[in-house]
């Protein structure tokens, strides 16, 4: 057990080297650095200072181990725009950010898990068919297509919501479901297929032969076996809670990181694509490893299979 | 006797059964076929130049006899602006597609090849690319190096390669230990020819499949990028862009966001469909 | 005597194995000091359970594989190592035949194309005489001329691994090593590439290591005969004087469960204990648990192989004129 989450933390921190190395290397490639995350307009002692310390003028490799060091201590740069540290920046957004993708992620898990188990469970029917359909749509219609339409219906057309900003909490509404209606379908489409696959399985025809209902097979055989691919997607989803939503708040002018993250990149505002970039890999880091915390409750075999570890 | 019946019935086995395609297949297929037509022949079919103004009719509706589907606010024929911009996404999801193609493909091999160091380190980057939204590394490496048209072929040619990288590594390893690859090996035939005379056109099938599932949603991608106003750059223009453009006038001029919107959402749907038949045709062991 | 053909001389073949990403690996000794030399034209048999060695024997014979410790001399020579361009060109002269013919063929490509795979890797002579050795090729192996351009599927496991001896004799080598090649075919196919062999050795004067489990089959076609348990040679020697009167108790063993066609039936000698494992190797002489006369020797030193009379060598304590006296010791312990 112990060296299952040895070897995923060792992998988190490796997922995080890697994307230290990808933030160096690009930044390097592109140019002075000092200017870059200082702006053009800084003062040359500013410069001067930024480059001591960090290290510019001290050989590739320190420079690349004392990136490595700078970012431990939280040391991001400053916005090029107005000076301020670019992780004040990047926190001031979290909330905005999180008031949309987590009721959207609630959403997906409402309409989502509920849709495919049905949909598994009566397979063929009308519900099925629209849980496939949609499925479908979610994956091929672009998010900005489908935030493009709900503003054309319902703010142009019928006029019931705002088309954008962040005013009320019903500037909230259209957003939040164009972020959740293609992410549930994605959810039930997955959902249905591991609980098809595990109706399949020969000790639930055991269990409903031996005269268990089938209610009771579905609620104590199906669903916690079918939960274990779908925790999967869910913490992938949890992993995109800060930038998930780049597109859709752009769509809708919301003022979250991913609007902050559009800005910064036309603005070529570095300091702040960095830290976002750092801030995502994070989120996505750590939410794998609480999936694969989960896992071990939910699959015990995993655990044995691990330690047992003859390939 | 025998020697007549003989070549006939090998001639039978030679021949392909084609497998019926459904109807919904085939209209993918066309829609695809017609959207490369229009991509190739853009110049012979487009009424007017990228870039022409008829200031006489801006923004005009769709149906009017001059402009087919309408103008936008400067004038410009949404018809010719929506096959140049086919003509560009295509580019880009086509450049993209092979270019991630062939980088995955070539890791895996160098993968399965050599083992031991080399192989862990592709699957290292292997599992980076998928556990970072690809969309987060595109914006960063835009914001480090501005946007143009090679830059995002290349950008988006890293998306997706780490699917066939472990496809190609999985399907060459098990070729190398036991088997044909190893049997050429032996015959003295050196690397190259038994990865790409050999093992390269037995796993192809797979690799196209694959293709067909990073495809659609590099259309996405670059339409995404291109509609936040950071893929393609004017005075270049592909299917996001106008859609990003139109969205200005989703009000008084729905028709110029709407009609580039669908046609990215028909592009990828097809695409999908013809994918997912021929998985389920060729290989349904991919999931 | 002339040298031979090919000399292999202490083998050692060592796997790494390791339990889990971080678990403490181990080696396996899967070949363990192997040493024997075939004649030119000559077929050696190599015989051995599952787990013997006997095809990682086979693969550092042909060069697939490098040895840990050991050489293999070909012509008088040592073999280049693995994947280097003299090693691949070194190819042309020795060749293998596999178990799973359908498995050695590329599914995607018509057999004449295989068969000619080596002359165009080998690059020998020009397009017109390749098309003309393939063709001579496949009446070589008695494959009619329209089964060039069918593909593997579409052919019998014999016709396969006819296709296949037919690309592996492509270069005209001297040397092949067969690996089970027949054990994967039905047995009233088994006796045609059995005699096909045996014919086309004897037409083209080759020299051949066979690997089989199959007693029967490796009676039919080798000259002289090597007996492995996990790992080493146990005996050695005649193919005709081995199999009538083996010395050591595992050979025995092997010989009472499939008897000479026409030879007296003797009391079947039925081997207790666990099937050999190489990672769980046991000390002393590796066969001394299964063994019905193992004494308190043969639990702490191995014996090694020794020539007992002309042509033949035996690796047993029980052998040899001093410790007949302990065969008596033994069976009473």
């Amino acid at each position: 057990m112990a060296r299952y989450f040895a070897i995923r933390l060792a992998r988190a921190m490796i997922t995080i080297a890697l994307v230290v190395t990808f933030a160096f290397v690009v930044l390097r490639l592109s140019g002075d650095p000092a200017l870059i995350i200082m702006g053009p307009e800084a003062p040359p002692e500013v410069i001067a200072a930024f480059r001591k310390a960090w290290g510019l003028d001290d050989p590739i490799w320190m420079q690349y181990f004392d990136y490595f060091g700078a970012i431990a201590k939280g040391e991001l740069g400053r916005s090029m725009r107005d000076g301020r540290p670019a992780i004040a920046l990047v926190l001031e957004r979290i909330p905005a950010t999180l008031a949309l993708t987590i009721p959207a992620l609630l959403l997906k898990l409402a309409i989502g898990i509920p849709g495919g188990i049905f949909a598994a469970l009566h397979r063929g029917s009308l519900i099925d068919r629209a849980v496939m359909i949609g499925a479908v749509a979610g994956f091929t219609v672009p998010s900005f297509v489908l935030g493009l339409v709900l503003v054309l219906i319902f703010a142009v057309q019928l006029g019931w919501l705002p088309s954008g900003g962040q005013e009320t909490w019903r500037h909230a509404i259209l957003p939040i479901f164009t972020l959740g209606i293609g992410g549930a379908a994605v959810l039930a489409r997955f959902t249905r297929s591991a609980m098809l696959e595990v109706l399949g399985q020969p000790y639930i025809r055991t269990a409903s032969a031996k005269g268990v209902s089938w209610r009771a097979v579905v609620l104590s055989h199906a669903l916690p076996n079918a939960a274990i691919p779908t925790v999967t997607i869910v913490g992938f989803m949890v992993g995109t809670l800060i930038a998930g939503a780049v597109v859709v708040e752009s769509v809708f002018s919301w003022p979250g990181v991913g609007r902050l993250l559009v800005v910064a990149v036309a603005n070529r505002d570095l300091a702040v694509v960095q830290c976002i970039l750092l801030l995502v890999a994070a989120t996505m880091v750590t939410s794998n490893l609480i999936v694969d915390f989960l896992y071990s409750f939910l699959d015990p075999r995993l655990r044995s299979r691990e330690t047992a570890g003859a390939h | 006797m025998a020697d007549v019946s003989l070549p006939e019935s090998t001639a039978a086995r030679r021949t392909i059964s084609w497998p019926k395609i459904p109807p919904l297949v085939a209209i993918a297929v066309l829609w695809v076929v017609a959207m490369l037509v229009v991509a190739i022949l853009a110049e012979a079919i487009a009424p007017y130049g990228v870039t022409k103004m008829d200031l006489r009719n801006r923004l005009s509706a769709p149906g009017n006899a001059a402009h087919w589907l309408g103008t936008d606010e400067l004038g410009r024929d949404v018809l010719t602006r929506l096959i140049f911009s086919i003509r560009i996404s295509l580019l880009i999801a086509f450049g993209a597609t092979a270019i991630s193609a062939i980088i995955g493909t070539l890791l895996g091999f160098l993968a399965a090849h050599f083992r031991g160091l080399a192989e862990q380190a592709v699957l290292m980057l292997a599992d980076f690319q998928a556990s970072m939204p690809f969309l987060i590394l595109a914006l960063a490496v835009l914001a480090f190096f501005g946007s143009s048209l090679p830059l995002l072929i290349g950008l988006m040619g890293f998306y997706g390669w780490e699917r066939y990288a472990r496809i190609a590594r999985g399907l060459a390893i098990s070729a190398t230990g036991q088997g044909y690859a190893s049997a050429i090996r032996q015959l003295g035939a050196a690397p190259s020819r038994v990865y790409l005379r050999h093992i390269l056109p037995n796993i192809a099938s797979t690799l196209i499949i694959s293709m067909t599932l990073v495809f659609p949603e590099v259309i996405l991608l670059e339409s995404g990028l291109s509609f936040l106003g950071l893929g393609v750059q004017p005075p270049m223009t592909s299917l996001g862009n106008m859609v990003g453009y139109g969205r200005e006038y989703i009000g008084s001029a729905p028709w110029i966001m709407l009609t580039p919107a669908a046609i990215i959402t028909l592009t990828t749907l097809a695409v999908s469909l013809i994918g997912d038949w021929l998985r389920d045709k060729l290989d349904p062991t991919l999931a | 005597m002339t040298e031979p053909l090919v000399s292999v001389d202490g083998l050692v073949r060592t796997y790494r194995m390791r339990a889990g990403m971080f678990g403490r690996s181990r080696d396996v000794r899967a070949v363990d000091g192997v040493t024997f030399g075939i004649n030119r034209g000559e077929t050696l048999g190599l015989v051995g359970e599952s787990g013997s060695g006997k095809s990682t024997t086979g693969r550092l014979v042909l060069g697939l594989e490098n040895p840990d410790a050991g050489s293999v001399a070909f012509h008088g020579r040592p073999l280049p190592a693995t994947d280097t361009s003299e090693w691949r060109a070194s190819r042309a002269r020795m060749q293998m035949i596999f178990q799973d013919p359908l498995g050695a063929l590329d599914r995607r490509l018509p057999i004449a194309a295989q068969v000619r795979e080596p002359l165009d890797i080998h690059n020998v002579e020009d397009e017109e005489f390749r098309t003309a050795r393939v063709a001579e090729l496949m009446r070589s192996v008695r494959l009619s001329d329209d089964i060039g351009q069918r593909y593997p599927h579409e052919l019998s496991g014999g016709q396969r691994q006819r296709a296949v001896l037919a690309r592996a004799l492509a270069t005209k080598p001297d040397f092949l090593v067969c690996d089970e090649p027949v054990s994967a075919l039905d047995v009233s196919i088994q006796a045609q590439v059995v005699n096909l062999l045996i014919d086309l050795q004897a037409a083209l004067n080759l020299t051949m290591l066979f690997i089989s489990h199959d007693l029967r089959v490796v009676r039919q076609i080798s000259q002289r005969v090597a007996v492995m348990y996990l790992g080493r040679v146990v005996e050695l020697g005649n193919a005709d004087d081995l199999f009538v009167s083996p010395q050591h108790p595992y050979t025995k063993a092997l010989v009472s469960a499939s008897p000479a066609p026409g030879a007296r039936r003797t009391e079947r000698i039925v081997l207790s204990g666990d099937p050999p494992n190489p990672a769980a190797k046991p000390g002393g002489c590796a066969f001394h648990p299964r063994c019905p006369s193992a004494f308190a020797r043969c639990r702490t030193a191995a014996p090694a192989l020794v020539e007992v009379a002309p042509d033949r060598s035996v690796a047993c304590h029980l052998t040899g004129v001093e410790s007949h006296a302990a065969t008596a010791l033994g069976a009473v312990a």
